[in-house]
C-alpha cells in the first residue's frame, strides 16, 4: 500500500474532510425555510462513493464514518442508519476499486447506480419496519435520479479538479523518496 | 496490498454495527439522543456562524438582484397596496380604539407574562425532508422546549431541542407539526397539520360547511402547548377541495424569530377531582428540571 507518500495521503484525507464541510455548511445556510423548493443531490454520498473508487486510501473507513456520523446528526436524520447503509457501500466499492481501475466510466455509473438505488431502498425498508417515519416518496426518489445525474459530474470534478485519479501503473512504485 | 487484512475487516464490522447500534438506541431512547443530537448541532454550526451569515447575504443579494429588475412594476404595486393599508390602517385605529374602551369597562387584565425574546435563524434542516431552523439562542436565555415561535406576523413553529446556546424550531409546515387551532369567525377547532408543503391541511374539522376561504386560523391553546390566539394564517382551498392554512408567517425568509414565554396555565393544585394532569403542568415540571 505505499504506493503514494504519507504526506500526500494525509493532505487527502484533510481535503476529504474539509470537501464534506463545505458541502454540509452549504446545506446548512439558511436560504430553503419555506418548502417546495430544489431537491439537491446527495452530494456527500457522491463524492464518497467517487473517492472510493478512485483512491481507497484517501477516504479510510473510520473517516468515513465520522462524516456519514455527523452529517446524519446536523441533517435531522435518523442518527447511524443512514451512515451505516453508506459505509457499506463505500467499503464494498473499496473492495471491487481494482476491477472498477480497468472499468469503463459507464460500468462505474452502472455499479454506483446499483448502490445508490440499492442503499436508498434499503433505508425505507428498515425505518418501515421499525416504524420511524419514513420520508416522502415523491422528493426521496427525485433525490435518488437527482444523485445519480450529478454522479458524472462529481466525477468529473474528482478527476480534474481535486486530482483524485484512479491508480495507474506507474504509482505502484514509491515516490518521493 | 493488505487492504483486505483481517484488522480492517474488524474495524469495518466494529462500525458498522456500533452505527446499527446507534440508531437502535435512537430508536428505543429517542428524547436522549435528541438532546445529544442538540449538543452535537450547538457544538458545531455556530463555530460556522462566521461564514454561514456573509455567504447567506450574498446569495440574497444574488437573488435579490433579480427582482431589482422588476423595479418599477414592484414600485407601482406597492404604491397599490399601500392605499389599501391605509384604508385599513383607519379601520385598525378605530378598532383598537373600541377595544380598549371595552377593555376598560370589562377591566380585563391582560397576561403581562407573555413576553418574548428575539433570536436570528442560524441555519435551516438542510434536507427537503424536515422543515425546522437553528436558532442562535437556548438554555441559556432561557428558552423552554415547546414554546411557540413567531415572526413579526404568525405563528412559525415550536421550539423542540434546546441546546445550551442553540435551540431548534420544528416549523409548522414539519410533517411532524400538530397544531391546535381555532378558525374565526365560525369558532371552529381543527388541528393545522404540517405535511411538508408550503401550505399545510387542516384536520379533524367538526364542519366543514361553515368555514370558507379567508377565514382566520389562530392557535387554541387546547393542549397547553401554546398561548390561545395567536394567528396562523388564512384558510384556503386546494384544487382538491381539501381546506388548507395559507401561513401568514413569511416562510421565504425567516431571519429574526421571536420566541413566546409561556409557563403554561397555572395547574390547579386541588387534583381530588381531576383525572389526569394537565399537559401544560407537566411541560411545566419539565422546563423546571
Amino acid at each position: 500500500m505505499n504506493s503514494l507518500a504519507p504526506s500526500r495521503v494525509w493532505m487527502m484525507r484533510a481535503a476529504f474532510t474539509l470537501l464534506i464541510l463545505i458541502i454540509l455548511f452549504f446545506h446548512l445556510l439558511p436560504l430553503q425555510t419555506a418548502p417546495g423548493g430544489i431537491i439537491w443531490p446527495n452530494l456527500i454520498l457522491a463524492f464518497s462513493l467517487s473517492w472510493s473508487v478512485r483512491r481507497p486510501q484517501y477516504v479510510p473507513t473510520v473517516l468515513l464514518a465520522c462524516m456519514f456520523f455527523l452529517a446524519d446528526f446536523l441533517l435531522q436524520r435518523p442518527p447511524g442508519l443512514w451512515a451505516m447503509l453508506a459505509l457499506v457501500a463505500c467499503e464494498h466499492v473499496k473492495s471491487q476499486a481494482r476491477s472498477l481501475r480497468d472499468a469503463s466510466i459507464t460500468t462505474e455509473i452502472a455499479f454506483i447506480l446499483a448502490w445508490i438505488v440499492g442503499i436508498s431502498i434499503s433505508y425505507r425498508i428498515i425505518l418501515a419496519i421499525l416504524y420511524v417515519e419514513v420520508p416522502p416518496v415523491g422528493p426521496a426518489l427525485l433525490q435518488i435520479v437527482a444523485t445519480v445525474a450529478a454522479y458524472p459530474f462529481v466525477i468529473v470534478v474528482t478527476h480534474a479538479f481535486m486530482g483524485v485519479r484512479k491508480a495507474t501503473p506507474n504509482d505502484t512504485g514509491t515516490r518521493g523518496s | 496490498m493488505d487492504y483486505g487484512g483481517p484488522l480492517r475487516r474488524l474495524i469495518f464490522a466494529v462500525l458498522v454495527l456500533s452505527l446499527f447500534g446507534f440508531f437502535l438506541l435512537w430508536r428505543i431512547d429517542n428524547p436522549r439522543v435528541e438532546r445529544f443530537r442538540a449538543q452535537v448541532t450547538n457544538k458545531v454550526v455556530p463555530n460556522m456562524e462566521w461564514a454561514m451569515a456573509p455567504v447567506t447575504g450574498f446569495i440574497n443579494v444574488v437573488r435579490d438582484f433579480q427582482s431589482y429588475q422588476r423595479i418599477a412594476d414592484q414600485n407601482t404595486e406597492l404604491r397599490r397596496e399601500l392605499r389599501q393599508m391605509q384604508v385599513w390602517k383607519e379601520a385598525a385605529l378605530q378598532l383598537e380604539q373600541e377595544n380598549a374602551r371595552l377593555l376598560d369597562l370589562n377591566n380585563v387584565q391582560l397576561d403581562s407574562r407573555l413576553t418574548y425574546i428575539t433570536g436570528v435563524v442560524l441555519a435551516d434542516s438542510g434536507s427537503p425532508f424536515r422543515q425546522s431552523v437553528l436558532l442562535n439562542i437556548g438554555a441559556h436565555d432561557g428558552i423552554v422546549e415547546g414554546w411557540a415561535t413567531m415572526d413579526g406576523i404568525g405563528l412559525v413553529g415550536r421550539i423542540s431541542g434546546v441546546a445550551k446556546n442553540t435551540a431548534r424550531v420544528i416549523l409548522a409546515t414539519d410533517a411532524s407539526s400538530r397544531i391546535p387551532a381555532i378558525i374565526q369567525p365560525s369558532g371552529q377547532t381543527a388541528i393545522v397539520a404540517g405535511d411538508n408543503s408550503a401550505a399545510p391541511p387542516i384536520d379533524f374539522l367538526e364542519n366543514p360547511d361553515l368555514v370558507r376561504p379567508g377565514d382566520r386560523v389562530v392557535s387554541s391553546g387546547d393542549g397547553g402547548v401554546f398561548p390561545a390566539g395567536l394567528l396562523i394564517g388564512q384558510i384556503t382551498a386546494d384544487p382538491g377541495g381539501r381546506l388548507r392554512v395559507r401561513l401568514s408567517a413569511d416562510y421565504e425568509r425567516l431571519k429574526f424569530l421571536r420566541v413566546l414565554r409561556h409557563y403554561g396555565a397555572e395547574p390547579v393544585s386541588d387534583t381530588a377531582n381531576i383525572l389526569s394532569p394537565v399537559p401544560s403542568a407537566i411541560l411545566h415540571n419539565e422546563a423546571i428540571k
